[in-house]
């Protein structure tokens, strides 16, 4: 125990030293998580109080129509919606040429008429209906003639998401139909009642009939609400974790290559003493590093507007997935330190492999939104593990129970590191080539 | 000299994976206690194989070594608490002082608490050490690095003490209190074991030497009698660079 300990004091104070090393475990991902907070949070909705998407509205339609659809980009939340540049109004054209040039991604165009044009088919289509029913008026019908559709011009910027595109189109057409829907509803009414003079119009709009009520289904009573910081803090923080590896590599290889270790195998100590004293003391930095983040999520980032971090109500359970998260990382570290052979091989392939890892795993990008082969590849990532584990127990109020099956990923995981890290020493030891 | 060796090869032969040639060809050699044996040979001869093999970080691929009555293949853990390795590179943490780095051998040996500290601060002092304890190894001079080298290998008081060209590009002053100390030591019954490439070092330390090329051993014995049996070669170095030609080794 006396020799574990020493090997573990050494660590801590090579660690201490290395100036450039400590920054790179704690300072850089704190500044990733807010950074990538604030870059990430108008996609995950909260800063709806402050649109950020400026949207250019062109509204030549002048009536009932584009003024509802405008209204409802403004009621969104969502967009900016500017109607003229450098104080002119804004015009097809023109709105076509600010976004073809870049300086602004979207812009909607209702073309002139669009209304009167709605409201004379609507007419048409309710005076056709009651024909059928024997109650035709056929002076009117005579009178109607179909229009060409409403055509809703919308300039996108090439670089514009296609899930974004389906947001404004989706807009648009939501405030249409329910205009459209609105107006049918009005010119039945309006005609029953003159053709039949004893009817009683409903004084109630059915538009109103449909609500959506939305909730996050978690284990317990808990009020999680998805957002940036939800996900970034134990995304990155994950990520840290892992990107030990580059750390303990350098320190194994910097041993080896230095000749530390040869030293310290002709004396009577064991190697995987050595390897788990290095565990014990990256296992440590991986808590504060835990600990650093959870912080950075509960006071740093409320400091610069984002939502505040919520953490699950069981604290044995996140304790438990910090844990074997950290012992994954360090396993993995090892692993990767002792089978390569120089600094470069273990710096490259140690950081690539952490960045693919958490490519595949979700941390970057939501598993939901890859296609369906990498979502099944992302299955094999530890760090889709540890993601999953987190999310269970910040996004879903999950205890002990709903994280067993990640804990037991992760726990194998780091068994089966620290298995090849022992065969591979054994077989193939420094100098024995 | 004694009949029992404290160091007995036999047939020792190391081919490394992937290379035809041996680094050690099946050499055999017996090295008594209290002496100051010297492995001479040029780059690639197979000294640092050798030495590797008898501190048990290489296994053999053939072959028999006894040190000190323990077989290396079964004892090597009773082995290793008797012998002490001087590496030929500095082996030591450029970010810890000289203390922690000794505090930490010392530690591995199994010394803890005043016992290694009076050790160290006694072979701090000794090797002009003392101001500069507390100072990282990055910071010593190459000198003083090969110093606190040394002092690492001495701290728990090995029976056999393996040196790997240990006073290789220092200064003359480290070099005289290095190869002092290593008389003294050895006059108090440690057994020392010396790779060089300096001859006059070797012909004036060693009181046998094994010239070692390709892995076999090409001369053997007292170096002031080999030099003594070839007067023509004058003294240890015309004799090796006879025995080893005088091509450049890589």
């Amino acid at each position: 125990m006396k020799t574990y300990l020493s090997v573990c004091r050494k660590e801590m104070l090579l660690l201490v030293r290395d100036k450039a090393g400590l920054a790179m475990l704690f300072i850089m991902p704190v500044v990733l998580v807010v950074i990538s907070s604030l870059m990430q949070e108008s996609g995950w909705g909260e800063l709806s109080k402050d649109p950020t998407v400026p949207l250019l509205f062109v509204n030549n339609d002048h009536d009932t129509l584009g003024t509802q659809i405008l209204n409802g980009f403004m009621q969104s939340g969502s967009f900016e919606v500017i109607d003229s540049l450098d104080g002119k109004p804004l015009s097809d054209s023109s709105a076509r040429e600010a976004v073809r040039k870049g300086a602004y991604t979207i812009a909607v165009v209702i073309p002139k008429g669009a209304t009167s044009t709605l409201l004379a088919n609507v007419r048409l289509a309710v005076a056709k209906t009651l024909a059928g029913f024997g109650m035709g008026d056929a002076a009117l019908l005579q009178s109607l003639t179909l229009r060409d559709s409403v055509n809703v011009t919308i300039y996108f910027d090439p670089a514009v998401k296609r899930t974004f595109k389906n947001a404004v189109v989706g807009s648009v057409r939501e405030n249409y139909y329910k205009f459209q829907g609105e107006w049918v509803f009005r010119s039945f009414n309006r005609e029953m009642a003159r053709q039949m003079p004893l009817y009683q119009p409903p004084k109630e709009f059915f538009s109103e009939a449909l609500r959506f009520r939305e909730e996050y289904p978690s284990y317990r009573e808990v009020e999680v609400i998805p957002n940036s910081t939800q996900h970034n803090v134990p995304a990155w923080t994950i990520f840290a974790m892992f990107f030990i590896v580059i750390p303990l590599t350098q320190s194994l290889i910097q041993e080896r290559e230095g000749g530390s270790l040869f030293r310290l195998l002709t004396m009577p100590v064991s190697y995987m003493t050595l390897l788990m004293g290095k565990v014990g003391v990256y296992l440590v930095v991986c808590l504060i590093q835990t600990v650093a983040m959870l912080a950075a999520g509960i006071w740093l980032l409320p400091l610069v507007g984002l939502p505040k971090l919520v953490l699950g109500n069981d604290l044995a359970a996140m304790l438990a997935m910090t844990l074997v998260v950290a012992m994954a990382a360090v396993g993995y570290g090892m692993m990767i330190g002792t089978i390569s052979r120089t600094h470069q091989q273990a710096a490259a392939f140690g950081s690539i492999s952490i960045i693919i890892l958490a490519a595949m795993g979700g941390l970057w990008v939501p598993i939901y939104l890859m296609p369906s082969f990498m979502r099944s590849v992302s299955a094999i990532s530890p760090l889709n593990w540890a993601i999953k584990g987190y999310y269970d127990i910040f996004l879903r109020g999950g205890g002990l129970a709903q994280i067993a099956p990640q804990v037991i990923k992760l726990l194998l995981f780091f068994i089966s590191s620290v298995a090849v890290t022992a065969i591979y020493h054994s077989v193939k030891k420094p100098m024995n080539n | 000299m004694p009949e029992q060796p404290i160091i007995g090869i036999r047939e020792l032969t190391k081919i490394y994976k992937g290379s035809e040639e041996a680094a050690v060809n099946g050499i055999s050699l017996d090295i008594y206690p209290n002496e100051i044996f010297g492995l001479l040979g040029p780059n690639g001869a197979g000294k640092t194989t050798t030495i590797s093999i008898l501190c048990g970080f290489l296994q053999a691929t053939r072959g028999q070594v006894t040190i000190d009555g323990h077989d290396i293949r079964t004892d090597l853990d009773r082995i290793k608490q008797i012998i002490g390795i001087v590496p030929q590179d500095i082996a030591l943490y450029p970010t810890l002082t000289g203390r922690e780095n000794l505090a930490f051998f010392g530690n591995m040996y199994g010394l803890y608490g005043k016992v290694l500290h009076e050790k160290i601060d006694h072979y701090l002092a000794e090797f002009g050490l003392d101001k500069h304890a507390n100072r990282t190894i990055g910071k010593y001079s190459g000198g003083m690095k090969r110093r606190v080298n040394l002092i690492a290998g001495l701290l728990h008081d090995p029976k056999i003490i393996f040196l790997d060209e240990p006073t290789v590009g220092i200064d003359v002053q480290s070099r005289v209190v290095i190869l002092n100390y290593l008389k003294e030591i050895n006059r108090k019954g440690v057994t020392i074991i010396y790779t060089s490439h300096y001859m006059e070092e070797a012909e004036n330390l060693c009181s046998r030497v094994a010239i070692i090329d390709r892995g076999n051993i090409i001369a053997l014995g007292n170096p002031r009698e080999l030099v003594r049996a070839n007067p023509e070669f004058k003294n240890l170095e015309n004799i090796f660079l006879h025995l080893t030609g005088k091509e450049m080794r890589d």
